[in-house]
């Protein structure tokens, strides 16, 4: 039984599990939720915001970070591994530019946030990092890459993800709306992740976090007054939607 | 007689290496001084860690007593304890007198919650109704108690309503922690003060999935669950698989179906499993099928309103940091 086999991370189960790693993604669930869109000049990460304590500085709880000018992450799970990992991120972006004169790839940082996460699962007395990581950005040649890891040390690249709480029900909801004409334009691209997060977030617009990367532009982290404009836009669309609905039933 | 003298034997000396876990046993020999009887006890000594040494008495020896003979004041701090940790039920005035007279409380259902889902579940869902009397109120002291003082706080007891319009329907909401030793006396005064006949009981307990032992990997998305376990006087079908083995029942529920058991009372125990620590509304839920199947006798609100819900369902990510 699982009890025997989930002390050590180095031990392998007899059915072959690492039990460990399982539940380190278990401790990616308690997060809050996280989306990530790949548009066609633009990548948008979303995230829901967790609501902050009454005397607790609300900057300084933030769940999407810079890595570098042109690359950005979102996580879910634990804070405290998040911190650590963003720092290695950081400085290894930095000593990249330095050794070898060029921005890091978004493939490149995700295989070193991967690389990272995949030791501690070898390693004795230690424990995995509990975070998932969704990285958004553009290569030196404009192409707009989004990547998720987890706390195994895999990394795939992806054209919408979801991680945290409730992230299956998200990706269901990429799934049937990811389309073309959805990412046709930067604003699409935006909505489309508001309109993913709605369906998990409980209180709206207020609750939610985004952040844009535009092809040779820095990070922009969307102002809530943006964010609510959007929301009010895409209930109108819904509205529309279902007037047009009604009617074409009762023809 | 010939006086036996005992004289005891110094272990001998073990060196005891860094970072001994396990149990060491050490034998020591105790020789007697008279002639007509062979040596034949022993006494070991256990110990479990560096340091620590508990007595193992033999059965078949008979000790030297003067020992365990406790001065006065032991005894004395020990009967206080005793008593301090005594269950004790207060009734309503109208019960404590019908109960004096010798007639025990009509009831035909009993619904037990033992845990803060199941005792935060009962509120929001039935005793919100406003339908029920509180009859009676059960106290006990332990260790995990917060009330130092002499007065229990309110918080912490045990509280019995009853149904205003059909009085033999009893809920008892326990959210407080009852030692083990106070298990059975809680168990024995509750159920002395019950008629037994015809008698249904319903136990709620919430307890943590990482408690649940099984072969397979459970996902997270399988919690919360419920599972069953009943006594053979239960007649009904639970709402739920029964509880598979290794897992058992603790606690308050257990001692309660184990009196049900023994005295031929239906009773059925329904554990849910969660994976959240403190009061939730989804762990709240999964308590929902049981009351449906009490029927018509208990009134269930089966859409509460979100302010009855906010205030058992504590919000435990706003103070936490943890997770992000």
């Amino acid at each position: 039984m699982a009890a025997r086999y989930d002390r050590a991370i180095t031990v392998f189960s007899p059915d072959g599990h690492l039990f460990q790693v399982e539940y380190a993604q278990e401790a990616v669930k308690k997060g809050s939720t996280a989306v990530g869109i790949r548009g066609k000049d633009i990548v948008v990460l979303g995230v829901e915001k967790k609501s902050v304590a009454k005397l607790q500085e609300e900057r300084t709880v933030r769940k999407i970070c810079a890595l570098d000018e042109h690359v950005c992450m979102a996580f879910a799970g634990l804070t405290a591994d998040a911190r650590i990992v963003i720092n290695r991120a950081r400085v290894e972006c930095q000593s990249h530019r330095l050794t070898v004169e060029d921005p890091v790839t978004v493939e490149y940082i995700t295989r070193y946030i991967a690389t990272l996460k995949q030791r501690y699962t070898q390693s004795n007395g230690r424990r995995p990092f509990g975070i998932s990581a969704l990285i958004v950005g553009f290569d030196y040649d404009g192409t707009p890459r989004l990547y998720q890891t987890d706390p195994s040390g895999t990394y795939h690249a992806w054209k919408a993800n979801a991680i945290g709480r409730s992230a299956k029900t998200v990706r269901e909801f990429l799934e049937k709306n990811y389309t073309e004409e959805a990412i046709a334009g930067d604003n699409e691209a935006i909505k489309l992740a508001i309109k993913a997060l709605l369906e998990v977030v409980q209180s709206g617009g207020k609750n939610i976090e985004l952040a844009v990367i535009r092809r040779n532009q820095p990070l922009k982290i969307l102002e809530s007054k943006e964010i609510e404009t959007l929301v009010t836009e895409i209930e109108k669309e819904k509205e529309e939607e279902a007037e047009k609905k009604k009617q074409k039933k009762s023809t | 007689m010939a006086e036996k003298r005992w004289k005891v034997m110094p272990p001998q000396a073990l060196s005891f290496p860094q970072g001994l876990c396990g149990v060491m046993v050490l034998h020591f020999s105790v020789c007697m001084h008279s002639m007509f009887e062979p040596l034949n006890l022993s006494t070991t000594i256990m110990a479990t860690f560096f340091g620590e040494v508990l007595s193992v008495y033999s059965r078949a020896v008979e000790e030297d007593d003067d020992e365990l003979d406790e001065n006065e004041e032991d005894e004395q701090i020990r009967r206080e304890l005793e008593e301090k940790r005594e269950v004790h039920l207060h009734w309503s005035p109208e019960v404590s007198e019908s109960l004096k007279s010798g007639n025990k409380l009509q009831c035909s259902n009993f619904v037990l919650a033992v845990g803060q889902n199941a005792s935060s579940f009962l509120s929001v869902h039935i005793l919100s109704t406003a339908n029920w009397d509180t009859i009676g109120r059960a106290s006990a002291w332990n260790e995990r108690s917060r009330a130092v003082t002499g007065q229990s706080c309110e918080e912490s007891a045990c509280v019995f309503y009853r149904h205003k319009d059909n009085p033999t329907v009893l809920i008892c909401q326990v959210s407080c922690y009852v030692a083990e030793d106070q298990l059975f006396q809680w168990t024995e005064k509750v159920f002395d003060c019950l008629q037994h006949r015809e008698l249904n009981v319903t136990v709620l307990s919430d307890t943590s999935v990482a408690d649940y032992k099984t072969a397979d990997y459970l996902g997270g998305s399988s919690a919360p669950f419920l599972r069953s376990l009943h006594t053979s006087a239960f007649g009904d079908q639970p709402v739920c698989q029964s509880l598979e083995q290794p897992n058992i029942v603790t606690g308050l529920p257990a001692a309660v179906l184990n009196h049900c058991q023994v005295h031929r009372i239906a009773a059925v125990v329904y554990q849910c499993y969660s994976d959240v620590i403190g009061p939730d509304s989804v762990t709240m839920e999964t308590y929902k099928p049981v009351l449906t199947k009490l029927g018509r006798s208990i009134q269930l609100d089966l859409s509460p309103s979100t302010d009855a819900l906010r205030k058992f369902v504590r919000t435990t990510d706003l103070q936490s940091n943890l997770y992000i």
